[in-house]
């Protein structure tokens, strides 16, 4: 899932100081997981800008904040409401930020969150950095564990010099991604996959805006 | 003769290396060029080592040349793209630079611009085999180049790295990848090195052991702590302890002399890497104690 975190609020007020009422626009999926944009935290946010004299005129927990056209379809019963509304605070990822933005032309929008990383959730709000997305993928070369992520250096060959007793030398925290993936390929008999030598990767498959269509695939057959 | 020359002679190679300073004032850093110069094979002329922000090692490397020391061009892939990268190996070679060590590099919240964005677009092993390619006429994309290199390139590797096959597996892809000799992380440990080298000893490369002088028992402890890959046996410790604040740097250079001493007579290795860290002065001195000048 996206990860996002709550900005602090004082920043918030500095980027929104120009305007007094707000609809709010949070999200029921990753973001209400990360404690950033469910139904509490639309609350929560609510009550601190009265508290600093503003007006919220409505709170609204989109299904899915990213998805331009339901966002949209779900808003449509507060037309007039946000009509009337001099801004709107999205609490979910950037991209549902954008989606707000898309489907509000003229109106500012503002975000109350930062968007850190697509994370794997191990525990109820505990997010691990697995996937950079980095649009090549390399899992079965290396085990299964992702060394473009996992390495803060994104090493593809093996460990660099600083593995400490098995920990990264960026961080004590942190189990040295290639010693992770030599345990692996160890334990599942694959320890000859790791004398390969894995070619530099291809970025410009990263390249961004990136975007994807399924549909005219499709399309395109017919 | 070329560095490669003289390892390939069969004589007891001793490289040490030049830190270059942060700034233009390099009046320190010319003064460590003229005590090393006449004395050791080859000086490794570090790339923002720590990744510390200094004057880079190319110039640095043109620098050595010019005051009589042959340069190994130390160069990391956290600084450069593949494009960056190629195009200062180019660079080197028409400046006559001979040599090149290619690591990975630490990592920038290692030094002083911890909000830089670290590239590592390649890494150690797929820079060998760009210089390889380049050597061959061809740059990374198979472009045919309007003259090739001709690089003696080297790598780097850590015999007391904990656990060690991960580390072992990547030398075995480095020589595959093209590295000619290696430049080792501080050893200590004579037996455990032995035991490395059985392993190295495989492999058709050059192997310098890398001799970090101890300041005093502190420093020793404090490496055996803080530097990963590095492991001061207690005995040694014991000897600083035991030789007092002020001799402790005279005992830490017995030391390194008698490593030195011991590879050479036991034949253990092909030569030293000398890692000085601020005090290049004291090499030739520790060279004489273990008998090389
Ligand atoms: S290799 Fe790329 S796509 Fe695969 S897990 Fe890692 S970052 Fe994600
Ligand atoms: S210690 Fe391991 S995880 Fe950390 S940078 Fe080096 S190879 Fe990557």
């Amino acid at each position: 899932m996206i990860v996002t975190t709550k900005r602090e609020f004082k920043d918030l007020l500095a980027n929104i100081k120009d305007y007094n009422s707000f609809f709010l626009i949070g999200c029921s999926e990753c973001a209400s997981l990360c404690g950033t944009g469910g139904e509490p935290e639309l609350e929560e946010l609510k009550e601190a800008l009265e508290k600093e004299g503003k007006t919220v005129t409505g709170i609204f927990r989109a299904k899915t904040g990213c998805q331009v056209l339901g966002t949209k379809v779900e808003l449509k019963p507060f037309k007039d409401t946000i009509g009337k509304t001099e801004a709107i605070i999205v609490m979910s990822c950037g991209a549902g930020t954008q989606a707000a933005v898309e489907i509000f032309p003229d109106k500012p929008v503002y975000q109350s969150n930062d968007t850190i990383f697509l994370g794997n959730m191990t525990r109820y709000q505990m997010f691990d950095e697995r996937c950079s997305l980095c649009g090549e993928c390399i899992l079965d070369e290396t085990g299964g564990i992702c060394p473009v992520t996992a390495c803060p250096k994104g090493l593809l060959n093996g460990p660099c010099g600083g593995t400490n007793d098995g920990n990264c030398e960026v961080s004590q925290d942190i189990k040295c991604a290639w010693v992770r993936i030599y345990e692996r390929l160890n334990r599942i008999g694959r320890l000859d996959d790791m004398k390969k030598t894995i070619e530099p990767k291809d970025w410009s498959r990263g390249q961004k805006p990136r975007a994807m269509s399924v549909r005219k695939k499709e399309e395109k057959k017919k | 003769m070329s560095f490669s020359d003289i390892l390939n002679s069969g004589k007891f190679v001793v490289t040490a290396e030049i830190g270059p300073p942060k700034g233009t004032d390099i009046k320190e850093m010319l003064h460590h060029m003229q005590v090393l110069r006449g004395k050791i094979d080859a000086a490794n002329i570090t790339d923002n080592q720590s990744a510390v922000m200094r004057i880079c090692s190319l110039a640095v490397c043109k620098l050595a040349m010019e005051n009589g020391l042959e340069p190994v061009l130390q160069m990391t892939c956290r600084d450069r793209n593949r494009i960056g990268l190629q195009s200062d190996l180019l660079g080197a070679s028409v400046l006559g630079i001979k040599n090149v060590l290619c690591m990975t590099g630490d990592h920038v919240s290692a030094g002083d611009h911890k909000q830089a964005k670290p590239v590592y677009d390649v890494e150690s092993v797929q820079l060998l085999k760009i210089v390889d390619g380049l050597n061959d006429g061809r740059d990374m994309s198979g472009n045919d180049l309007k003259g090739a290199t001709d690089f003696y390139q080297g790598a780097v590797v850590t015999p007391e790295s904990n656990p060690i096959e991960p580390q072992l597996i990547k030398f075995g892809k480095k020589v595959t990848a093209g590295a000619k000799f290696f430049q080792t992380q501080a050893v200590y440990d004579m037996e455990g090195f032995k035991t490395f080298m059985g392993h190295a000893k495989k492999f058709p490369v050059k192997i310098l052991a890398g001799i970090v002088v101890l300041k005093s028992a502190g420093m020793a402890n404090f490496m055996n702590k803080f530097v990963p890959g590095i492991k001061v046996p207690q005995v040694l410790i014991d000897e600083l302890k035991a030789a007092g604040k002020e001799k402790a740097l005279d005992t830490g250079m017995d030391i390194a002399a008698r490593h030195i001493k011991q590879l050479k007579d036991e034949a253990i290795c092909d030569g030293v890497h000398i890692m000085a860290i601020g005090m290049e002065d004291k090499v030739p001195d520790i060279m004489e104690r273990a008998g090389l000048l």
